[in-house]
């Protein structure tokens, strides 16, 4: 019983922090755009598309990672431990990022002027590459064995920054820029600004390529590192999502470049999600490879059954307004009324 | 350079208490504002609809603004607080996490909630009818009731742990679940607490309309928007005194050495005074202050023969420090004070409002009345000294210390990251502050020349602007408010079922509640023995 509660437990961990990946990667890819734009009118135009788009769901996102943390530390509070007694520089990093950018975005109305705006723009964006960037790379640490059970047993800066990690980190990145181009395409065709639609058209099929690179790359630094690992992804349980995520990758580049404007959000999203699932099926069933199993790390079977209720009413309440929201913003129906 | 190395080689206890105690200080502030303000609003709107009064929906929805804001900066400054368990405290997660976190778990899903129907209460003031918008509105209370139970829940764990079995190492082996999330500390912090997010919101928005009575504002809006929130507040102030007062005794069996600090009691005796202000000293004298002869043991026991527990009953490696007492003494007598102070203030508004039939005109009134918001605020803030610096050297009361829960990181860490943090905190404030301000100017205005515009458009949680400037403005809007209204209809019925879950926890909290009565009846009776 504890442990197949475990093991749901385990899954809604990864769900939770697939589904942080995607919807945070759609926002924070859009961040690194707005960072990127440079300067000039087509860059404004940009800026302006980015802010519009990302104004009502950005908040609903942070909703995805307080889940992850609640789910660890009540359901298997060893993991939480060890993890954040290693990893806690990457973790204040990306904490800082996400506050800062979370604080710059919600007040940009404050400031008016196109230099204050641009002030923002560059904060907003150092931070946009930086909390994907870190958070990833504690799951790369994670991954690549260096978080000891309790106290950490290697120094802390050698558990977080070792080439797992910075590969992680690096895909992250990538797979961020990739997946808010897309989804940028799509706003620009809903926001009806054809101009747009070319202007973030390139970009994603920049970002796809630069993908698949530093994807190849990231695949045979993990292989040198960690053969158990690269193992698993491709001939264990990760394979199915590693399949996935190489065919989805450059189907997207090639939907957006012929314009063939169906199916590419879904398969962006599904190229992130399978790499999310991909490294979570491939350490399964260790939280913290060869150390610590799921049902090890499991907490009484009392916290599991909460977690467990806890969980469906997020299915049963929270899942059907944030869906509501969602498609709101897709129908139009966020925008202002006088207009 | 020795500075340096000195500072390096630091443990992080120091640095994290400061660093928990700063941006959980600050959390705490927009906490009565998360919690009770939407209650407030909803009043308003109601009266508005009720009787069809313009200005009291306006209140509302200027209210529904400020709302978002705050709950914007709560959503910040909470994520922080949850890293931070990791960041600073990674030992107490993996000892306690199982049981702890159970509370946090909840709150998640409150926050959820509440994010999304803040949302769409702000989305839906020009988009759904008035009784569907109030009633897609009621869903907030209740929501914010349930974050604060459960945040409770997880902080009443660390005063008064139960419903967990333990190993041989300390670690948690099994957990009951309502055991260990109903805990006897939960009956008094919740409804303490409760009811003082209700007052400091009633109190906090009431001051700003007392200010601009000050200024010479006296029309019909001005009145609405000062008296409901006010005379709520008020109501509620002198029920906050009977269960602050209830919570303090529960602790002279729950946690006597909490209760010594809070009373500067060196030696367990009866007859003991209650000392207002003043110091204790090393040698376990008090200096200064006022001293009240026997009357400590009155207000535990109703009579001065009762035995109040002294700070000596507990080894000196198990109490707070003298430092530690001191100030959860000055906190919990600056929170009674300003606390009496407030039901002074209530007395003199229902007198005139009694006799007179009228709002009070004196500009002494309205004087106090702006200082009462901020009043809350320090009482609020002195509460949580109270409890949190009573506790010392406790993180899990008599379970899990402080020292041994701390991150093994090096100090210097910690301390960067509190500078940083403060500078953020600083950025948020004045920017959440200047908005609120602009926000103010404009409604000001629009006022002068009655041309309302829609307040809650830009806010963080409001309808966007349209800014675009060229874009394809004639793109078609599909009827929607049928879909908007089904899905309505859809979630209060959802929220009905819900609701049902509220009461269970109010209901179980008064049988806490009552439970903790009879038990300090029975400590009051107890004759010293001694």
């Amino acid at each position: 019983m504890t442990t197949a509660l475990a093991d749901v437990t385990a899954f809604v961990l990864l769900l939770a922090i697939t589904a942080y990946s995607v919807a945070g990667g759609v926002d924070y890819g859009a961040g690194i755009w707005d960072m990127l734009a440079g300067r000039g009118p087509t860059a404004e135009r940009a800026r302006q598309l980015i802010d519009h788009a990302m104004a009502p769901v950005w908040e609903a996102n942070n909703v995805w990672l307080v889940l992850a943390i609640v789910v660890c530390w009540t359901g298997f509070p060893l993991l939480f431990q060890s993890v954040f007694a290693s990893l806690y520089p990457l973790f204040a990093v990306a904490l800082l990022a996400l506050i800062l950018r979370g604080a710059f975005f919600a007040f940009r109305h404050v400031q008016s002027g196109p230099q204050a705006q641009s002030r923002m723009g560059i904060v907003f964006g150092i931070s946009s590459v930086l909390a994907p960037f870190f958070f990833a790379a504690a799951l790369g640490a994670i991954a690549s064995g260096r978080v000891a059970l309790g106290e950490p047993n290697i120094s802390v800066w050698e558990a977080c920054f070792n080439p797992t990690s910075i590969s992680f980190g690096l895909v992250s990145l990538a797979a961020t820029a990739f997946i808010g181009a897309s989804f940028l395409v799509g706003d620009a065709r809903r926001f009806g600004q054809p101009d747009m639609v070319d202007y973030f058209r390139r970009r994603a099929v920049i970002s796809t390529a630069v993908l698949i690179i530093i994807g190849t790359i990231a695949l045979a630094v993990i292989g040198l590192e960690n053969p158990h690992l690269l193992n698993a992804m491709l001939t264990g349980l990760g394979t199915p999502f590693a399949a996935a995520a190489v065919i989805s990758t450059p189907l997207v580049g090639f939907l957006v470049w012929r314009r063939i404007f169906r199916w590419y959000r879904l398969l962006s999203v599904v190229v992130v999600g399978s790499l999310v699932f991909a490294w979570g099926f491939a350490q399964s069933p260790y939280l913290l490879p060869g150390q610590l199993t799921i049902t090890q790390s499991a907490a009484p079977l009392g916290s599991e059954v909460l977690l467990s209720i806890v969980t469906l009413a997020v299915v049963v309440l929270v899942l059907p307004s944030l869906a509501l929201l969602v498609y709101l913003d897709q129908r139009g129906e966020l925008e202002s009324p006088q207009a | 350079m020795h500075l340096l190395t000195l500072f390096a080689a630091e443990s992080a206890l120091l640095p994290s208490r400061i660093q928990m105690a700063f941006t959980l200080a600050y959390h705490v502030i927009l906490v009565p504002l998360g919690v009770a303000l939407p209650a407030y609003t909803l009043l308003m709107e109601g009266i508005g609809i009720a009787k069809k009064d313009p200005a009291a929906i306006r209140i509302a929805r200027r209210w529904s603004v400020v709302m978002a804001v705050q709950f914007a900066v709560g959503a910040v400054t909470g994520t922080i607080l949850s890293f931070e368990f990791g960041i600073l405290w990674p030992k107490l997660m993996g000892r306690f996490g199982a049981a702890l976190g159970m509370g946090f778990a909840i709150e998640g899903l409150a926050f959820f909630l509440e994010a999304i129907f803040i949302g769409i209460y702000l989305y839906g003031w020009t988009r759904l009818r008035p009784r569907t918008h109030f009633l897609l509105g009621l869903a907030l209370p209740p929501a914010g009731v349930l974050g604060t139970v459960s945040v409770l829940a997880s902080n009443s764990f660390m005063n008064t742990p139960a419903g967990v079995t333990l190993g041989s190492s300390g670690q948690v082996v099994s957990v009951d679940v309502l055991g260990a999330l109903f805990t006897r500390a939960l009956a008094y912090e919740f409804w303490h607490f409760l009811i003082a997010t209700y007052i400091t919101a009633g109190f906090i928005v009431a001051s700003i309309y007392a200010v601009a009575w000050l200024r010479g504002r006296r029309d019909h809006y001005q009145r609405l928007a000062f008296a409901i929130p006010f005379t709520v507040a008020a109501l509620l102030t002198p029920a906050e005194l009977v269960v602050g007062d209830l919570s303090a005794r529960a602790l002279v069996a729950d946690q006597p050495a909490k209760f010594a600090a809070m009373e500067v009691t060196w030696k367990t005796r009866s007859h003991n005074p209650e000392v207002i202000g003043g110091l204790l000293n090393d040698s376990g004298q008090v200096n200064f202050g006022l001293s009240i002869p026997s009357f400590d043991s009155i207000l535990i026991g109703l009579s001065p023969d009762t035995v109040a527990p002294g700070l000596t009953s507990v080894p000196a490696s198990a109490r707070p420090t003298i430092a530690e007492a001191n100030i959860t003494h000055l906190a919990f007598d600056a929170m009674v004070g300003l606390g009496s102070a407030g039901v002074a203030l209530t007395i003199w508004y229902f007198v005139v409002l009694l006799y007179r039939r009228r709002l009070p005109q004196s500009r002494w009134f309205y004087g106090a009345a702006s200082l009462a918001g901020i009043g809350s605020y320090a009482a609020v803030e002195s509460g949580w000294v109270t409890t949190e610096v009573g506790r010392q050297p406790w993180i899990v009361y008599n379970l899990m210390r402080v020292s041994d829960a701390v991150t093994s990181a090096p100090g210097a860490f910690v301390w960067s990251m509190l500078s940083v943090l403060i500078v953020v905190y600083a950025i948020i404030a004045v920017v959440a502050i200047t908005l609120v301000l602009k926000l103010a100017r404009r409604w000001r205005q629009e006022d002068a020349i009655e041309a309302p515009t829609a307040p809650e458009e830009g806010a963080p949680y409001g309808p966007r602007s349209e800014i675009l400037p060229d874009s394809g403005s004639a793109r078609e809007r599909q009827g929607i408010s049928g879909t908007i209204q089904t899905m309505a209809i859809g979630t209060v019925l959802a929220f009905l079922g819900f609701g049902v879950l509220i009461l269970l926890v109010i209901a179980l909290s008064l049988v806490g509640l009552g439970a903790v009565m009879r038990r300090s009846v029975r400590v009051f009776r107890r004759r010293p023995s001694r």
